[in-house]
């Protein structure tokens, strides 16, 4: 081989940034060049057709179901539902492509969670909740979805920030003018099925509140939360929701310094 | 055309009915392409979680600027996959450290691509490709692997091949142009 040309040096700058090997100022340099020319684009799009075959040496590998949730909850395809038939119930087909016009986003991903978790079919009309944590670079942290029937809330991380090491987040239910009641332990890596005791149950309503806050190992040793509060929201009915259903919205706050 | 044509119409049309917002079709086009993706994100970044984190942006980006694709430009496939990459390469340059800093076997590593996991699926155009890289000197090659599945920068990519940073540029910039010349041939 012969040394490159001016020439092909110059096209080779489009190779490199398909290939990916230049740092990040040459990338940045090249994409303002894509940007502001048809020909240097035209040339970046011939190298992606030469070069991109060979992803297919790579074998597919199914994300996780989560992604697609969380996906559709960033896009807010929260269109509104229609009641749920016992039919549908069973079709978590349905429901995972329940976005179509009608699909209320949450009242959908609580009913793929609770079928996904619970592995008898719950009855048509059953109060649930659902609740999306947002965290505040605008990532949902976790959802939780609860079975008010059975008694059960499942809390599944999506994208939540990581805990220091030796710290849990727990979750709390703060009644109005109440004080907190611990709902248990949650993850940020795996879905938690948490039971409600009955009292917990019966204070959950539009004027209650969900609290995240970041605690020691096997919880608060108080009782109350001891840690920084990372997430915070009030219970409001969804009103593209069913009737039995409501929906929890947690507005995130400032995480402290943890 | 290929011998995946038929999924390509299908990706392509996918694409374009996202363009104008159809969740229907969106959601068909994550169904069916967000397993490849995914596979290339977790090889590049090396980290599952930051795999999906990746694929949600590009996915978002997707349902964004899927308006902005030109079929005469290129593939559904490969806009997606160049999409996704570049993502990847962007969240790598991020990174404050390289964590794949250690070097690598480089003798040891295998001078043909795994091939498709499925090779029957492969398209005309991964064919030819292979058959390109398959004529360089297994060095070039290698490196063009290396480069393509970690986005390394060049930089990276000496220090992993424990070589010169310019013998790496070198072995790079040949193979580019080798394989243009073969593509076009």
């Amino acid at each position: 081989m012969t040394t490159p040309s001016d020439e092909d040096n110059g096209e080779l700058r489009y190779a490199e940034y398909v290939l990916g090997v230049l740092d990040a100022d040459a990338r940045a340099a090249v994409e303002r060049e894509i940007a502001a020319s048809s020909a240097a684009a035209a040339a970046e799009a011939q190298w992606s057709r030469r070069l991109s075959p060979l992803a297919e040496e790579i074998a597919a590998e199914t994300p996780p179901e989560r992604l697609w949730l969380r996906i559709r909850m960033a896009l807010q395809f929260d269109a509104r539902a229609e009641p749920a038939g016992s039919r549908l119930w069973g079709n978590l087909r349905l429901w995972h492509w329940l976005t179509l016009g009608t699909g209320a986003l949450l009242v959908a991903a609580c009913a793929a969670l609770v079928f996904i978790f619970i592995s008898r079919p719950p009855a048509p009309a059953i109060p649930y909740m659902a609740a999306t944590i947002t965290e505040t670079d605008g990532q949902v942290g976790w959802t939780a979805t609860m079975d008010i029937s059975k008694a059960r809330m499942i809390v599944v991380p999506a994208a939540p920030q990581p805990v220091r090491p030796g710290r849990t987040p727990e979750l709390w239910l703060i009644p109005h003018g109440g004080r907190p009641i611990a709902v248990g332990l949650i993850s940020t890596r795996a879905p938690i099925t948490l039971a409600l005791s009955a009292s917990l149950v019966a204070r959950l309503g539009p004027t209650a509140r969900l609290a995240v806050s970041i605690e020691p190992p096997g919880g608060s040793p108080t009782g109350q939360p001891t840690g920084p509060v990372i997430a915070a929201g009030a219970i409001g009915a969804a009103s593209a929701a069913p009737a039995s259903a409501a929906a929890l919205r947690l507005v995130s706050r400032p995480r402290q310094a943890a | 055309m290929n011998d995946t044509s038929t999924e390509t119409d299908t990706l392509e049309q996918l694409l374009s009915r996202t363009a104008i917002h159809d969740r229907a079709a969106f959601a068909e086009l994550y169904r069916q392409t967000s397993p490849r993706l995914f596979g290339l994100c977790v090889r590049m970044l090396g980290d599952r979680g930051e795999a999906e984190e990746v694929l949600q942006e590009a996915f978002i980006a997707i349902w964004r600027r899927a308006g902005g694709y030109n079929p005469a430009l290129a593939s559904a496939g490969t806009w997606l996959t160049t999409l996704v990459r570049n993502r990847a390469i962007d969240r790598l340059r991020q990174r404050r450290a390289d964590t794949h800093a250690d070097p690598l076997e480089f003798e040891r590593l295998p001078d043909e691509g795994r091939g498709p996991a499925a090779h029957a699926e492969a398209s005309e155009d991964y064919r030819r490709l292979e058959r390109c890289l398959g004529q360089l000197d297994p060095k070039h090659s290698r490196s063009v692997r290396e480069a393509f599945f970690t986005g390394a920068t060049y930089k990276e990519l000496a220090m992993r091949c424990q070589v010169p940073l310019a013998t790496m540029k070198s072995w790079i910039r040949r193979a580019l142009l080798q394989l243009r010349t073969c593509l076009e041939t």
